[in-house]
């Protein structure tokens, strides 16, 4: 190679958090414009935003009001219910949408190996795509949750709605429900992404987990335990009900949920990286 | 490059292989400086790739030569990590392909797959890879200038690849592979979609690479391209490695193979009937202008001893005297083409 390039400067081989805090930059750069200015994108806003879209359309309805309700307070324990299946629905299949295509669709548009080719640890990518799709999908979900929250508590004007919000628990709920969010985002995006790389064809674990997942409210209370949903519907500031035949668990305190699905994320996303470490490159036939 | 050459007459004793196929030069380097394959095989389920290939390979321009599925392209995604081999060790100056984090520091790969990230600009396609090696803003943008220079694509650098060319689409993915400076360069079908200018620019930035101690190995299936840029030759068939070394070495060393050699003189009828007498020659054919003839001989020291000694009895006018099959290709078909019967 020409002088002019050589002298460059070189990066490091050994550990060193600076460089591996520039390549996860550099991941970023490139992955977070893929996740959020692509086709692809397009199912993420819809599943982000036709809720709030909804909800808007029903608060600026008569609705609300030729039902009785009078005011924010009364609408709590029906937005937790609609916000469970907002989290369930939108936030699940957008995980599974994201995550899971973070290295299949690089493979079926054969580009995965440039990243391989690259002087960066196979974990490093894993994370850096991780945050990609972390950034993307939990950033959209943030505006999406607030935005949903906001509107459900509007029907009454801005008056009572700023009150609910900054005199009430309003903004506290807002909070509480973009944190369960974002720990949807992680705990199922570490997941689908796993599996997306383990699973040439991840449709049948994308079923399972979500079968799993849904079928949460009837699992024994010690199976119930082994699932995402339960710890993130353990942190709802108002508590959902789930119909009458429902087997009841005790919910997990947040001081336990929070660190149990970062713990959780963290362990799926080892075993990803180790997956990573052992991946090798077969677009088809070659020779 | 070195010039220890041999051919394998038999698949079996690999042992023989691991001596024979190290060039004198890569075993004189030290372990830093050479590619090393350590009794590697890859298997792909039950399917062959490659079969316990041990080899040494110092600086300079290596060509590796082989039917489509002879192992090439695996060969050189074993060297880059982007197949793990079933058995063996690779390691390359000193790093093992395991570890990318030390391997593509030292290593660019131009594979075969024709394929880029979506919606990049030739620009943008280097320089994200390069701030992804962990190189800031200013030195990656210098060095993403440096490539597209070297590959003269610098009017179209901002253009989306999309619409790039085959032979532009080649050259900017040749930039990304040398934009880092590496030691080692894998360059699988590197020629393929280029013309004819293109492709000199191309293998002159191979030489020059070589030049400047970078190793460099060359996959192609233009065999006199690979004869001409290459200081050794890989010969591979079957997922076997069947012979190493320079060109005319590996041809001179099948002593037991005939040669052909073209004979341009006065006198062709009369030459082609004193060969025949002295029972030298394997073949001759006469050229239909009569002015030349093409002779097979296994024995070329023999048979060169008689023509000095002929031309000066039958004082013949001699045009050219010249071995018309010591390139690749000749010995490519040799060794594998008529593999049942060569080997």
């Amino acid at each position: 190679m020409s002088s002019s390039v050589a002298s460059h400067s070189t990066p490091q081989t050994a550990l060193d958090w600076g460089l591996i805090g520039r390549q996860i930059t550099g991941i970023l750069r490139m992955e977070v414009k893929r996740q959020l200015v692509s086709r692809r994108a397009l199912s993420l806003y819809f599943l982000a935003f036709a809720p709030p879209l909804i909800m808007a359309l029903w608060a600026m309805s008569p609705i609300p009001k030729k039902i009785g309700l009078t005011g924010p307070v009364d609408i709590l324990d029906t937005f937790s219910f609609f916000y469970f299946g907002y989290l369930t629905t939108s936030i699940f299949l957008s995980a599974l949408v994201m995550f899971m295509s973070l290295f299949r669709d690089e493979i079926l548009e054969k580009s995965l190996h440039y990243y391989f080719l690259a002087p960066i640890r196979r974990e490093v990518l894993v994370a850096g795509k991780f945050l990609s799709a972390l950034v993307a999908c939990a950033g959209t979900f943030m505006i999406g949750t607030a935005a949903l929250y906001v509107f459900a508590m509007s029907p009454w004007g801005l008056g009572p709605l700023s009150r609910h919000l900054f005199s009430g628990p309003g903004l506290g709920h807002v909070f509480a429900y973009m944190g369960i969010s974002v720990l949807a985002c992680l705990g199922y995006g570490a997941l689908f992404q796993l599996a997306g790389q383990l699973f040439k064809n991840p449709v049948v674990i994308a079923v399972a987990i979500g079968g799993w997942e849904f079928l949460n409210p009837f699992l024994p209370s010690f199976l119930k335990k082994l699932s995402v949903i339960f710890y993130l519907k353990s942190m709802f500031p108002i508590p959902v009900t789930e119909g009458p035949f429902t087997i009841l668990a005790e919910p997990t305190p947040a001081w336990i949920s929070i660190p149990g699905l970062l713990i959780f994320t963290a362990l799926v996303l080892a075993a990803a990286g180790w997956r990573a470490r052992a991946m090798e490159i077969h677009y088809g036939a070659d020779d | 490059m070195g010039t220890h050459k041999e051919v394998q007459h038999d698949k079996a004793p690999i042992e023989r292989l691991q001596e024979q196929f190290a060039t004198d030069s890569a075993l004189r380097l030290p372990d830093e400086e050479t590619i090393i394959f350590d009794n590697v095989s890859k298997f792909y389920g039950e399917v062959l790739g490659v079969n316990r290939v041990s080899l040494r390979l110092g600086p300079g321009i290596t060509g590796l030569v082989g039917p489509n599925g002879s192992g090439k392209s695996t060969l050189m995604n074993l060297m880059t990590g982007l197949l793990h081999p079933t058995e063996g060790e690779i390691r390359v100056l000193g790093a093992p392909t395991h570890r990318p984090e030390q391997l593509f520091h030292k290593v660019g790969y131009l594979t075969q797959f024709d394929s880029f990230p979506a919606s990049m600009t030739g620009y943008q396609f280097i320089y994200s890879y390069l701030r992804v090696h962990g190189h800031h803003h200013d030195d990656a943008d210098a060095m993403t200038w440096a490539a597209i220079d070297r590959v003269r694509l610098r009017d179209a650098a901002f253009r989306k690849m999309a619409g790039y060319s085959k032979g532009m689409r080649q050259r900017i993915r040749l930039a990304q592979a040398i934009a880092h400076g590496p030691q080692v360069m894998v360059l699988d079908e590197p020629l393929n979609g280029l013309d004819p200018m293109a492709r000199n620019e191309v293998i002159e930035i191979f030489k020059s690479l070589a030049e400047d101690g970078c190793h460099v190995v060359i996959s192609s299936h233009i065999l006199h391209e690979v004869d001409m840029i290459s200081d050794q030759v890989l010969l591979l068939s079957g997922g076997y490695v069947v012979a190493e070394g320079g060109v005319t070495d590996v041809r001179e060393e099948m002593h037991e193979r005939p040669i052909q050699v073209l004979i341009r003189c006065d006198k062709a009828t009369e030459v082609a009937a004193a060969l025949f007498a002295e029972d030298i020659v394997v073949e001759v054919s006469l050229h239909d202008d009569r002015q030349g003839i093409m002779v097979r001989t296994a024995n070329a020291g023999d048979f060169y001893r008689f023509m000095n000694r002929l031309v000066l009895e039958k004082d013949l006018e001699i045009e050219t005297i010249s071995v018309a099959d010591s390139d690749v290709r000749a010995v490519y078909a040799y060794l594998i083409e008529n593999e049942g019967e060569a080997l």
